[in-house]
């Protein structure tokens, strides 16, 4: 299988931020036996988003190897050599030996295992997607809470969002439904007809969502519509409240139905 | 630059984000156009010829350039540095923006020798692919998560990330990215959304 080999070196070395680095003691490479044994090699390593290269040394100009950080495991392991603070990156595919590397200290060693652990592009995307969906939330109960405090009416309570938490963020483990494309920053410039609130609230980063409908941490509330509604309720009975006020049919706004 | 083919093709059979048969066209003077199954697997695009499981190759999208070509038709060129490449950490001067767009082809130059073809059935398709591939890249993951962060901190007052324990985490910091990017990372999705 091909790859663009160029193109990943320049990668490598480019000036996108490394999200961890130092250096390791690694058992791989050609040649090398099927069970590790002796002091292994010491290599400079580079964490850059979901790529793990290392180098012959810090100043190495070009990579000596990349493993690709996806759907795999980390996990501590022991070494071949006593007290190395060793740890695996595990594949759950056949025939493929788990990666075994070892830090210098603990903390370097729990550093790593945290980093690579946390490095896959669909753990990313969860957490992009959870922040999308907060935003969402935020701009939503702001938008609202303008409308409420315009109207001055002590019965308009906020909305609580529908519990979107998704469990899980801190470890790194991503859910394997989570296939479906990002919603798009561009937007997509879906908006319902109809919809009475001030144009610049809707405008923007609403938006972000519209666009493909599931969201990977709240299913239940990925249909747009559903949302819409939901909120929606809110906004009727407020604007029903203040039509009629501003009709002076009803200065009370609300609880007109209890006597 | 070693890497484990076998973990490539683990990656190659995960669900993907788009699959289709188009029509492609590798950098090689003289290479003519092939019906292939492109796969979009995270931040790689692979392609395999249509009656096999087995990938022919797999191209690694970040930081490269996916353009419009005529008629149906767009193209992933590879990025290549405009000076000697630099050590991580540092950054290239001029090189601005994560995005594509004008301001991005800036400290970016096209090598037509690894630039790959493709061709779609329709325009509709053309379009779904280029904005899929501009979007699969793990910095533009990590730019579009500070831009929420910064955004719900200063709505709300609160870090999304502190109730899962990860607000510490280096890679979803602001100054993970080049100084010069900070600005640019934000400031583009700003003009774009508001």
């Amino acid at each position: 299988m091909k790859l663009n080999k160029r193109s990943v070196a320049h990668y490598a070395l480019s000036d996108s931020p490394a999200d961890h680095m130092g250096f390791l003691r690694t058992w791989g490479g050609p040649g090398a036996p099927p069970t590790p044994s002796g002091t292994g090699r010491r290599c400079w390593f580079v964490l850059k988003g979901n790529l793990l290269f290392s180098f012959e040394s810090r100043e190495g100009q070009a990579p000596l190897s990349l493993v690709v950080l996806e759907g795999c495991t980390v996990e501590l392991a022991e070494a071949p050599v006593p007290e190395e603070f060793a740890f695996a990156i595990h594949f759950d595919a056949p025939g493929v030996r788990p990666h075994l590397l070892a830090a210098d200290g603990q903390e370097a060693q729990e550093a790593w295992v945290k980093a690579l652990s946390r490095a896959s592009f669909s753990y990313m995307r969860l957490v992009v997607r959870e922040l999308e969906s907060q935003l969402q939330d935020a701009r939503r109960s702001l938008a609202l809470h303008r409308c409420t405090s315009q109207k001055a009416s002590a019965s308009c309570r906020k909305p609580q969002a529908p519990d979107s938490r998704s469990p899980g963020l801190e470890n790194g483990h991503f859910l394997p439904r989570d296939c479906s494309p990002v919603g798009t920053v561009e937007g997509v410039g879906y908006r319902p007809v109809g919809w009475d609130l001030p144009e610049w609230e809707l405008q923007g980063p609403t938006g972000l969502l519209l666009g493909r409908g599931q969201s990977p941490v709240s299913p239940e509330t990925s249909c747009f519509s559903t949302l819409h509604d939901w909120y929606g309720q809110e906004i009727l009975k407020l604007r029903q409240g203040w039509q009629q006020r501003a009709q002076g049919k009803q200065p009370g706004c609300k609880r007109q139905d209890k006597p | 630059m070693r890497y484990n083919e076998k973990e490539l093709r683990a990656l190659s059979q995960q669900p993907a984000e788009m699959a289709a048969e188009l029509s492609m066209r590798g950098p090689k003077k003289g290479s003519v156009a092939k019906r292939r199954l492109v796969k979009l697997v995270v931040n790689f695009l692979f392609y395999f010829r249509t009656d096999e499981a087995e990938p022919l190759g797999a191209l690694l999208l970040e930081r490269c350039r996916v353009s419009q070509e005529e008629p149906g038709g767009f193209s992933i060129s590879e990025w290549l540095p405009p000076s000697p490449p630099s050590r991580p950490g540092c950054f290239l001067p001029g090189h601005k923006n994560l995005f594509d767009g004008p301001r991005a082809a800036q400290g970016f130059i096209e090598d037509p020798e690894r630039k790959y073809y493709f061709e779609c059935c329709t325009q509709e398709q053309c379009q779904e692919w280029m904005e899929a591939l501009r979007r699969a890249s793990y910095e533009y993951m990590r730019c579009s998560l500070i831009f929420y962060r910064n955004e719900i901190q200063k709505m709300t007052g609160k870090d999304p990330l502190e109730q899962f324990g990860i607000s510490e985490e280096a890679r979803f910091q602001l100054s993970s990215l080049p100084r010069d990017r900070r600005a640019a990372c934000v400031g583009t999705q700003l003009d774009e959304l508001d």
